[in-house]
C-alpha cells in the first residue's frame, strides 16, 4: 500500500513515515506543493495524507487537483483547525476523513487502514485475521462462524487495534477515539479497561486466541 | 460610604438653604428700616406742626380759647403745664386709649413748654403711627413676596439649566456604564460645546480605543500562540507514539514515557481550551438554532456515567419541563459538558450528582470537598478551587464566557454539603 504525505513540517512528517513504514505501508513525503503535484501526477496512491494548512493556502488547492483525477485513492485531511466547519468545507471538497492536530499515531493508522479499506474493498469488505472474520459494512465480527456479539464501542476498539497491528496503543489515544467528540472531555481513561475487558472475554468465550496484550501502564497491543 | 447625592440635588439643597436664611434675615432688617423711615417722617411732620403753632397760633391765642381750641384739635392740644412727669421738648412713642375703637394704639408724641397770654401751658402734638404699622406690614410682605417668588424662579431655572447643561456628562456617564469590552461596540459620545466636557469624552475615547486595542491583541495572542503550539504539540505527541513501541523499553523508561503521555495530554487539553476561550471571545460562534436542554443532557449522560462509574457516582436527571433555548449548538454543549465534567471530576468516591431542568433554569448539583468554593474565583482563568491534575483550570471560565455571550446566568452555591451550580437561561 502506498501512502503519500503533504506535509510542511519535516518533522511530524518523519515520525507519520516511521510509523506507518512499520505497518508496512509504503511512505513519501512531500514538503511543499511543487514536490505534491508532481508526485500526483505520476504516480498512485492508496492514500494521501494532506496537511490542508500548507503555507499560501496550498492546500485548499491540492485538494482541487486530487479531487479531479480519477484516480482510486483516499484522502486524509490532517490539519490544525480543529472546527466543525472546517472538518465539513474539507469533506465537502472530496475528502474522506479529517483528522485535527495533534493526533495519535495510532488514531492516523486506524484512519487510514478504514479509508484503504472502503476505497479497496466496496461492498464485500470483509479483514481474516486467523479465526477472525470481521465485517466492516455489518459491523460484526466472526469466529470461526459464530458471531460474537459486539457492542458498537468494543467493535470501534477491535477494528482499532487491528487497524494498528503490532502497535501499542496508548490508552489515551483508545479513549480518546472511543469518546469522538467527547474526547476534548476526556479526564479519565479507566474506562477503557472495562471496554478492552469485556472485548477480551468476549472473544475468548467465543473462541478466540488472546491476541490483545497489556503495556505496562502505557496501552494495550493487537499482537498476531 | 453615605448615601450617594446627585450633584444637583446638592446644589439645589445649598442653594435653598442660603436663600432661606437671606430670607429669614432680610424681614426684620426691611421691616426695622422702612419703621425708621416712617418714624423719622412722622417726627418731621410733628416738628412741622410745633413750628406753625408757634408762629401762626401762639400770639394770638387767648387762655379763654384753648377749651375750644383743644375740642377741634385732637392731636394738638394745649394742656395745663402740670403735665409734669412726661419728658418734654422730645418726641417719645406712647399709647393712647382709641376711644372710638377702644383699643390702644401707638402714637409718637412731643411735649412742649409753651407760654400764652404769659402763663405756663404744655403743647401736646401726636401722630398716629397705627397706619404706618399696616404700611409697613404691607410693605415687607410685598416685599417678602417678591422675594420668595424670586428665589423660586431661580431655583427652578438651575434646576432646568444644570439639567440641560450637565445633559452630556450624563449621557456620557450612562454610556460609559454600560460599555462592556466584550460587546466589540465602541461608545458613541454626544457631540457637545463645552469644553470639559468635550475634553472629558475624548480623553474616554482615546482610553476606551486603547483598552479594544490591547484587548485585541490580547484576544489575537492566545489564538496565536494557541495554533503556534499545535505543530510543536502534535509532534511532541508522535514521538512518544513511537518511543512507545520501542520493545527494548524496560518498566523504568515506560514509567517516564507513561509520564510524559500524560502531560501532553493535559497540554493539548489546556491548548484546545484556550483556542476555545479565544473563539468565543471573537464570536466565532455564530450559528443559532433552537435547542433542546434536555436532548442534550441525555444525549451526554451515558458518556459521563461512564467516566463517573469509576468512582462509583450516581447521576440522578430530572425533567421538569423540556424547554428550548435559542443560541449556538456547539456552546451550549460546550457549557453543559463543562458543568457536567465538573460534577463527575471534583465528586468523591460513592458520591452522587442531580441534574434538574426547572423553568427556564438548570441546576446541576453534586457532592464533593465539604468546604464551599470561593465563588469570586472558581469562575477565573486557572483558579483552581482543586488540585486534580487532570484539571486544566479553564473549563468554569469556558462556562463563564459563555453565559457573558448569551446573557444567561450562572450561580454557585453550597448548601447541605453539596455544590449547586445554576444555570439560568
Amino acid at each position: 500500500m502506498k501512502i503519500l504525505i503533504i506535509e510542511d513540517e519535516q518533522e511530524l512528517a518523519n515520525n507519520i513515515t516511521t510509523y506507518l513504514k512499520e505497518q508496512s505501508y509504503q511512505c513519501e513525503l512531500a514538503l511543499n506543493y511543487h514536490e505534491a503535484v508532481l508526485k500526483i501526477e505520476i504516480y498512485e496512491y492508496d492514500c494521501i495524507l494532506l496537511d490542508l494548512m500548507l503555507p499560501d493556502g496550498e492546500g485548499l488547492q491540492l485538494l482541487e487537483i486530487l479531487r479531479n483525477q480519477p484516480k482510486q485513492h483516499g484522502i486524509i485531511i490532517i490539519s490544525a483547525k480543529n472546527t466543525v466547519e472546517a472538518k465539513i468545507t474539507g469533506l465537502k471538497l472530496g475528502a474522506d476523513d479529517y483528522l485535527a492536530k495533534p493526533f495519535h499515531l495510532s488514531e492516523l493508522g486506524a484512519r487510514i487502514f478504514s479509508v484503504i479499506r472502503r476505497n479497496h474493498f466496496g461492498s464485500s469488505n470483509h479483514i481474516h485475521l486467523n479465526e477472525l472474520e470481521i465485517d466492516l459494512l455489518a459491523k460484526t465480527a466472526k469466529v470461526k462462524e459464530h458471531l460474537v456479539p459486539l457492542t458498537k464501542k468494543e467493535f470501534d476498539l477491535l477494528l482499532f487495534l487491528i487497524g494498528n497491528k503490532n502497535k501499542t496503543i496508548s490508552k489515551a489515544a483508545l479513549a480518546e477515539h472511543l469518546s469522538g467528540d467527547m474526547a476534548d472531555m476526556l479526564d479519565n481513561y479507566d474506562f477503557v479497561y472495562s471496554h478492552i475487558k469485556n472485548l477480551k472475554k468476549k472473544l475468548a468465550e467465543a473462541g478466540c486466541n488472546d491476541y490483545i496484550k497489556t503495556t505496562y501502564g502505557m496501552g494495550y497491543k493487537w499482537e498476531s | 460610604m453615605g448615601v450617594m447625592n446627585r450633584l444637583l440635588n446638592k446644589t439645589l439643597v445649598y442653594y435653598s438653604f442660603s436663600a432661606i436664611i437671606i430670607l429669614l434675615l432680610s424681614a426684620p432688617f426691611i421691616y426695622y428700616t422702612l419703621e425708621k423711615l416712617y418714624k423719622d417722617d412722622v417726627d418731621e411732620a410733628i416738628l412741622l406742626r410745633s413750628d406753625e403753632f408757634t408762629r401762626n397760633n401762639q400770639p394770638t391765642l387767648k387762655i379763654t380759647d384753648i377749651p375750644t381750641w383743644n375740642r377741634f384739635n385732637r392731636d394738638t392740644r394745649i394742656l395745663p403745664d402740670t403735665v409734669k412727669s412726661e419728658p418734654k421738648n422730645n418726641i417719645i412713642q406712647q399709647v393712647f386709649l382709641d376711644t372710638l375703637v377702644p383699643e390702644w394704639e401707638p402714637y409718637r408724641v412731643l411735649y412742649k413748654e409753651v407760654t400764652i397770654q404769659g402763663k405756663p401751658f404744655v403743647l401736646m402734638i401726636r401722630l398716629n403711627l397705627v397706619e404706618s404699622e399696616d404700611l409697613i406690614r404691607t410693605i415687607v410682605w410685598i416685599y417678602l413676596g417678591i422675594l420668595f417668588v424670586l428665589l423660586l424662579v431661580i431655583f427652578f431655572i438651575t434646576l432646568f439649566i444644570s439639567n440641560k447643561l450637565w445633559y452630556p456628562f450624563h449621557d456620557t456617564l450612562k454610556k460609559v456604564e454600560q460599555f462592556s469590552i466584550e460587546s466589540n461596540q465602541m461608545p458613541v459620545f454626544k457631540k457637545t460645546r463645552i469644553k470639559e466636557f468635550n475634553q472629558l469624552n475624548n480623553s474616554l475615547t482615546k482610553l476606551i480605543q486603547q483598552t479594544f486595542q490591547s484587548f485585541e491583541l490580547q484576544k489575537i495572542f492566545i489564538q496565536n500562540a494557541s495554533h503556534e503550539l499545535q505543530t510543536p504539540l502534535a509532534i511532541f505527541q508522535s514521538k512518544l507514539d513511537l518511543l512507545m513501541q520501542d520493545s527494548h523499553l524496560q518498566e523504568p523508561q515506560l514509567k517516564i514515557v507513561h509520564s510524559l503521555y500524560e502531560s501532553v495530554s493535559r497540554l493539548k487539553r489546556i491548548n484546545k481550551n484556550l483556542l476555545l476561550l479565544a473563539k468565543i471571545e471573537n464570536n466565532q460562534f455564530l450559528e443559532i438554532s433552537s435547542i433542546s436542554i434536555k436532548e442534550i443532557i441525555e444525549e451526554v449522560t451515558p458518556y459521563f456515567s461512564e467516566q463517573a462509574d469509576g468512582k462509583n457516582i450516581t447521576i440522578h436527571t430530572q425533567f421538569k419541563n423540556n424547554f428550548t433555548i435559542q443560541c449556538n449548538k456547539t456552546l451550549i454543549e460546550i457549557l453543559i459538558h463543562n458543568l457536567f465534567l465538573n460534577a463527575v471530576r471534583h465528586n468523591i468516591l460513592n458520591g452522587s450528582i442531580y441534574i434538574t431542568t426547572e423553568n427556564n433554569r438548570v441546576t446541576i448539583i453534586n457532592s464533593g470537598v465539604n468546604t464551599p468554593l470561593d465563588k469570586n474565583i472558581i469562575f477565573e482563568r486557572f483558579k483552581k478551587g482543586s488540585n486534580s491534575p487532570k484539571s486544566t483550570g479553564l473549563g468554569l471560565a469556558i462556562v463563564k464566557e459563555i453565559c457573558i455571550r448569551n446573557v444567561w446566568q450562572i450561580e454557585y452555591r453550597f448548601e447541605n454539603a453539596m455544590h449547586y451550580f445554576m444555570l439560568v437561561f
